[in-house]
């Protein structure tokens, strides 16, 4: 023990296992803090947003609702229950549902699926439900929306959702420990005023009476202020795998979380809204099980073997080969298969061309590569027909849809003569276009979407038609995202989801904000020195000085029809201006489920987006034991394929 | 005039006698052969066309457009309609296709949609097509000439580097040697999957596809050189301490022409043994690689692509996962029998048998 030489050696050892010490993952941080004060503070400091009042300053000129004339949803034949298997792509990198790494493919069964906000849009009427509240009010007049609270409502941990955890809401979304600053500018902009009444009671304002202001409200979510007294600096690393409390029925025990494997979430035994109107007939299972499994092809063996209880058959692939009408499965009656047209904004399947590339910024050459794109083969011979080709980029919101706009069609002569004003006229010995410096006409088409990389070599054989090279980058998934959102791709191919929304957003995607720091002078002309803007939705790199008018227009307009107008001129100005290349649109969804996993008659709602977003679905343990004994047996059912086209509407 | 010696012509004449090695090499060169010539066998180019009294040779030279024979696009020439079109004009030109008239990049569906076709010989697809319709005989026949050529460049590189740092560590031994086979331990160590995935993911794919196929091929080199030093080294060792090489110092030869005349030579031998399992090495790397994701940049044609997409089609698209293997299959059996043979002929013991 007294050799210096073994102080030194044990010292360095002990100095490489700090150093290789995981920070954030296995180690909880042990600093505990207390933000209470922190949090008064900040509200006291903002008089003019966070206000303090009594029920007796209520306006008595609200006319409150409830929504309780709208249908039920789901069915109430549904059965409480059972453990449905599913599957993920890839392990959620974190918990949390704010910040880096937090927008992945498990965040919906966090969040966007399971909780409970103050009020929901009715998936078949578009009107809201309500949710946390048990009224609200809106004051157009006031640009306001008052709401009282449920008092049943309550925590996954059991503490009561108070008007404090809205407050809370506000402080966390416009804090910089989160980092995310779409949720900074959002809940920072978007937003004027909270008020306090009493602790079910409160009102929040907003800068503008949109026509469509109660969902700027109704469809917050709040924020359990108990959770969140650590909050700091370290927010991200603190709260990487702890679960959030949750106002929705199902939540994520430590002991389901199997880094890399599963992760299951289990229903609430005494969930607050478990009898109430909307919720009694949905979130029906007991527990949900989800494991890893990477590739789909994978993912298709484990649900015909019945590991997994439903798997999308989106892609042709599967409806016609690979589980066709006619499989055994099918035919026993086993796997159910089921079409469901749905009405909703689409995704936008496009091609996204980063205008602030050289050859790029030319817009012949990007209406040529409009012409060159040939969409109606991969619909035609790829989709089967099934799909549809998306006319612009905010496609299936009604009236706010551009009428009569249609994207440009595949037409090589079109496409030749655009690249030929762009100085590209000769073929070199592959076909491809060059212009006098010799430069080629090819750009990188780059994807996430593994399952869809055919669609990418079809599009490429099809532009060199044209004398067009793509030269296709198949990604990973996240890393091929992480590179669009640092604007290092030429063209990229991939939809942003987009909600169930009255009208389409144009800021996040076509405001120069989004695509430069300062991209014009004061005097209106290009900056010079313009940086492209990264980790935002423009990835068109799209900056037009008219278009941000329009935007602001849209953004300030409380005018249904104004706002109408605006957004059909937007969509022609997109046009014109040739940097999404639409692509397709599907109007259904379509899944092969096992026969224990039950549907309502009806199927699923008008606005449903996928089979399983509202939980409608249960699990009939009595039709799983029969349908395992008849297997063994050799029995079979009557097959079932179910098209619901109630709400199909004509291209 | 290259001329073996005695020894070696004894050598070549065993490896003559060992035929199963020896006819699996005449098929392995005389598939690479055909290979060199692809393009007139397999192309959706034709071989030749006579249109109006001119002779076209397609295979090799810039791409005609559709207007250079008359018709109404500006794009490359589809020469299986231009072929079926002269046919029906019953004119006097014609066109001669390639015996598999199609390319391994091209989408030819028959049947209207994209999916897999079963092997049609009515078609000329005798292998069947992929899920895009691509042809799978072009699609197998261009990623074997490039996982071939691919290993050959490997092996190449590969003793080239590992010759030269092993040699000179055995010759020079001493301080030279400690140092250099730390290093190479050091090296070794590194984890060559993953830095093939990290240098693939920040390779910008505006490179041309043989760049990037080049890039794959020097990452591959940089992190399998090392176990050829092994060998070199200890034989080098070896065959310094013989007399012949201490006769060759104390006449004053240099140390590059002890190294060049004397050893070299004498441990060729053991290293030629190597070679067929280091190109079954590099074949298999580059298959993985590809399977994973992380080879050849799509649409290149390549085995581990097919593969996978066979895996993933096992049920409704047997026979892409059939062609594949069984390419694989026969392609490293044949190179292994050649490597058995090799390593039988250059074996001093006479009567050694392999199990």
């Amino acid at each position: 023990m007294k050799n210096p030489l073994y102080l030194i050696l044990s010292a360095g050892i002990a100095f490489l296992l700090a150093a290789c010490n995981p920070s954030s993952d296995d180690v909880e941080p042990e600093i505990k803090r207390d933000n209470t004060q922190e949090v008064k503070q900040y509200y006291a400091d903002n008089p003019e947003f966070f206000s303090f009042k009594t029920l007796a300053d209520l306006p008595e000129d609200l006319t409150w609702q409830d929504g309780s004339h709208l249908p039920d949803i789901g069915s109430d034949q549904a059965l409480k229950g059972g453990t449905e298997y599913g599957r993920l792509q890839d392990f959620p990198r974190t918990l949390r549902t704010v910040g880096p790494d937090s927008n992945g493919s498990f965040r919906p069964w966090l969040l966007d699926y399971t909780s409970v906000s103050i009020g929901h849009r009715h998936p078949d009427n578009f009107e809201y439900y309500p949710g946390l509240a048990d009224a609200w009010a809106v004051d157009k007049k006031r640009k306001t929306v008052y709401v009282k609270l449920d008092p049943d409502a309550r925590w996954s941990d059991g503490e009561a959702v108070t008007t404090d955890d809205f407050f809370f809401m506000f402080f966390f979304f416009q804090s910089e420990y989160i980092v995310a600053p779409w949720y900074n500018n959002w809940y920072g902009t978007q937003y004027t005023n909270i008020t306090r009444y009493d602790d079910h009671t409160f009102s929040i304002s907003i800068p503008d009476a949109k026509p469509d202001m109660d969902s700027r409200v109704l469809g917050l979510n709040p924020v359990p202020q108990h959770f969140y007294k650590e909050l700091g600096d370290d927010f991200v690393d603190r709260y990487q795998w702890r679960f959030v409390p949750t106002t929705g029925p199902y939540v994520v025990r430590d002991r389901d979380i199997k880094k890399g494997r599963s992760i299951a979430l289990t229903r609430l035994e005494d969930w607050w809204a478990k009898d109430k109107k909307f919720f009694s007939n949905r979130y029906n299972m007991d527990r949900i099980h989800l494991s890893v499994i990477r590739d789909t092809p994978k993912v298709f063996e484990a649900f015909k073997r019945g590991d997994i209880d439903q798997f999308s058959l989106n892609l042709s692939e599967y409806w016609y080969e690979k589980l066709p009408d006619d499989d055994e499965d099918v035919q026993n009656g086993y796997i159910h298969k089921s079409v469901f047209y749905n009405q909703r904004p689409r995704p936008t399947y496009g091609l996204w061309i980063n205008t602030s590339r050289s050859i790029l910024d030319n817009r012949d050459v990007r209406v040529g590569i409009h012409h060159a794109t040939n969409w109606k083969i991969v619909i035609d011979k790829f989709f089967r027909g099934d799909y549809q080709r998306m006319q612009t980029s905010s496609d299936g919101y009604g009236e706010f849809t551009h009428p009569d706009l249609n994207a440009r069609p595949f037409d090589i002569e079109k496409a030749q003569e655009h690249f030929a004003r762009a100085g590209f006229t000769q073929r070199n010995q592959d076909g491809i276009l060059t212009n006098d410096q010799g430069q080629k006409l090819a750009f990188t088409l780059s994807t996430g979407y593994e399952s869809l990389k055919d669609v990418l070599t079809i599009l490429k054989e099809e532009a060199a038609k044209a004398g067009l090279e793509y030269r296709v980058e198949v990604a990973q998934g996240t890393a091929s995202w992480k590179k669009v959102q640092e604007k290092n791709h030429d063209i990229h191919f991939a939809a942003f989801n987009v909600g169930l929304e009255m009208y389409p957003r144009f800021w996040e995607t076509y405001h120069s904000d989004n695509a430069y720091d300062d991209a014009f002078l004061d005097d209106g002309s290009i900056n010079p020195d313009r940086q492209l803007k990264t980790q935002t939705n423009n990835l068109e790199a799209l900056a037009i000085p008219e278009m941000d008018k329009m935007i602001d227009r849209y953004r300030a307009s409380e005018d249904k029809q104004e706002m109408i107008e605006l957004a059909h001129k937007m969509t022609e100005l997109h046009h014109e201006h040739a940097s999404f290349v639409p692509g397709f649109k599907q109007t259904f969804y379509r899944l092969g489920h096992w026969r224990w996993i039950r549907y309502p008659d009806f199927f699923n709602h008008k606005h449903s987006s996928s089979a399983t977003q509202l939980f409608v679905h249960w699990i009939d343990p009595e039709v799983r034991e029969e349908t395992i004994k008849a297997m063994k047996e050799g029995n079979s059912f009557e097959p079932r394929i179910n098209v619901y086209d109630r709400f199909k509407t004509n291209p | 005039m290259l001329k073996f010696t005695p020894q070696t012509v004894k050598k070549l004449r065993r490896f003559r006698e060992i035929k199963r090695g020896y006819y699996s090499f005449l098929i392995l060169a005389g598939i690479m052969l055909l290979s060199l010539f692809g393009e007139v066998l397999i192309n959706n180019r034709a071989l030749m066309v006579s249109y109006e009294g001119k002779w076209y040779f397609p295979t090799y030279a810039d791409f005609y457009s559709g207007r250079d024979f008359g018709l109404d696009y500006s794009y490359e020439v589809n020469y299986r309609e231009l072929k079926e079109k002269f046919e029906q004009e019953a004119s006097d030109n014609w066109v001669l296709l390639p015996p598999i008239p199609y390319s391994a990049y091209e989408n030819h569906a028959p049947g209207g949609t994209f999916k897999p076709m079963p092997p049609s010989v009515e078609q000329k697809h005798y292998l069947g097509t992929d899920t895009t319709s691509r042809d799978i005989l072009a699609r197998l026949f261009y990623g074997t000439r490039i996982a071939l050529f691919f290993s050959l460049a490997f092996m190449a590189a590969v003793y080239v580097i590992g010759i030269a740092v092993g040699c000179a560590m055995g010759y020079f031994g001493g301080t030279f040697d400690l140092l250099f086979q730390r290093l190479i331990e050091i090296w070794s160590n590194i984890p060559f999957l993953y830095m093939v995935i990290i240098v693939f993911s920040v390779i910008p794919s505006a490179f041309s596809v043989a760049t990037r196929i080049g890039i794959l091929l020097a990452v591959l080199v940089l992190f399998s050189w090392t176990s050829m030093t092994y060998f070199m080294r200890t034989e080098t060792y070896k065959e310094k301490s013989r007399d012949y090489t201490a006769s060759a110092r104390i006449i004053g030869a240099s140390n590059t022409r002890i190294i060049f005349r004397h050893i070299l030579p004498n441990v060729l031998p053991t290293l030629v043994t190597f070679m067929p399992f280091t190109i079954v090495g590099a074949i298999t790397a580059i298959t993985a690689l590809d399977f994973l994701g992380f080879g050849l940049p799509p649409p290149t044609p390549s085995l581990g692509e097919l593969l996978k997409q066979g895996t993933a089609n096992l049920r409704t698209a047997p026979w892409i996962v059939t062609a594949a293997f069984g390419t694989l299959v026969v392609l490293l059996t044949l190179v292994t029998f050649i490597g058995e043979a090799i390593r039988e002929s250059f074996d001093p013991k006479r009567f050694t048998t392999y199990q």
